[in-house]
């Protein structure tokens, strides 16, 4: 995983299923996928500069959230294996939730009140 | 499962406390199988998100602005309630390894195969017209 000092030890786990290793994964697919998804938006750049820039900025925030909090994820999920127990991180499930929820909404936002060509 | 270097357990935040009230904590392998589910259906719902906005900023030489713009809203509004809809999934799935009570049933997949049927029928259609 991600290496940002040398002081900091790599942690380690001996899970056969790679549940840390495959669960991060996850959470880069999930930031590509917010990035493709609003570069759709792109299209009405030119006419709705300060729409689109709203909603790449939502986007933007959620994607750098998760690469920034990448590698806390990855040692807490090879801790919780370590220790047989992990606390469920309801916080970052709700954050990319309501992420997604405002990014369908402004999307609505567009195709019903922006003039569209 | 053994390890070289265990580090000390993180305590629960507040947020998650006061949803997940009670129990005892699951197998964190499955918590953390929760958590993959849960963005698959994230990206279910992005790539719904995607299609939407898609078809009205792409489609202009292709689609009628009438169907245009039901097909993008109908996919818009069920990107919503599947962005919605799989945290309280992931939530109630949470609870019930909690309370080691059998998980519910997936109220996000019916919703999923009826809003993707009622799309690809709205297309049927107007293909179908289309051609006459």
């Amino acid at each position: 995983m991600m290496r940002r000092g040398r002081s900091v030890p790599e942690p380690e786990h001996h899970d056969a299923g790679l549940q840390p290793e495959r669960t991060s994964l996850a959470w880069s697919r999930t930031t590509l996928a917010m990035i493709v998804a609003t570069a759709m938006f792109l299209r009405w750049f030119p006419e709705y500069g300060w729409f689109t820039g709203t909603l790449v900025a939502v986007a933007l925030c959620t994607a750098l959230g998760i690469y920034i909090t990448q590698q806390l994820r990855y040692r807490r999920a090879v801790s919780g294996i370590a220790n047989e127990r992990i606390h469920a991180d309801a916080a970052a499930a709700a954050w990319v939730a309501g992420s997604v929820v405002v990014l369908g909404a402004l999307g609505l936002f567009a195709v019903l009140f922006l003039a569209l060509d | 499962m053994p390890t070289s270097s265990p580090s000390p357990r993180p305590e629960r935040g507040k947020f998650a406390a006061k949803l997940l009230r009670g129990g005892t904590e699951p197998d964190p392998r499955f918590t953390l199988a929760n958590e993959r589910t849960f963005l698959a259906w994230i990206r279910t719902s992005l790539a719904l998100v995607a299609g939407g906005i898609a078809v009205e900023a792409f489609t202009t030489d292709i689609f009628d602005p009438a169907i245009r713009t039901t097909i993008a809203v109908v996919l818009l509004v069920l990107a919503m309630a599947i962005g919605c809809g799989s945290f309280f999934r992931w939530l109630n799935i949470e609870r019930s390894m909690r309370h080691k009570t059998p998980l519910p049933l997936p109220l996000i997949a019916p919703i999923l195969a009826i809003g993707g049927g009622v799309v690809a029928a709205l297309l049927l259609v107007f293909v179908l017209l289309r051609l006459t």
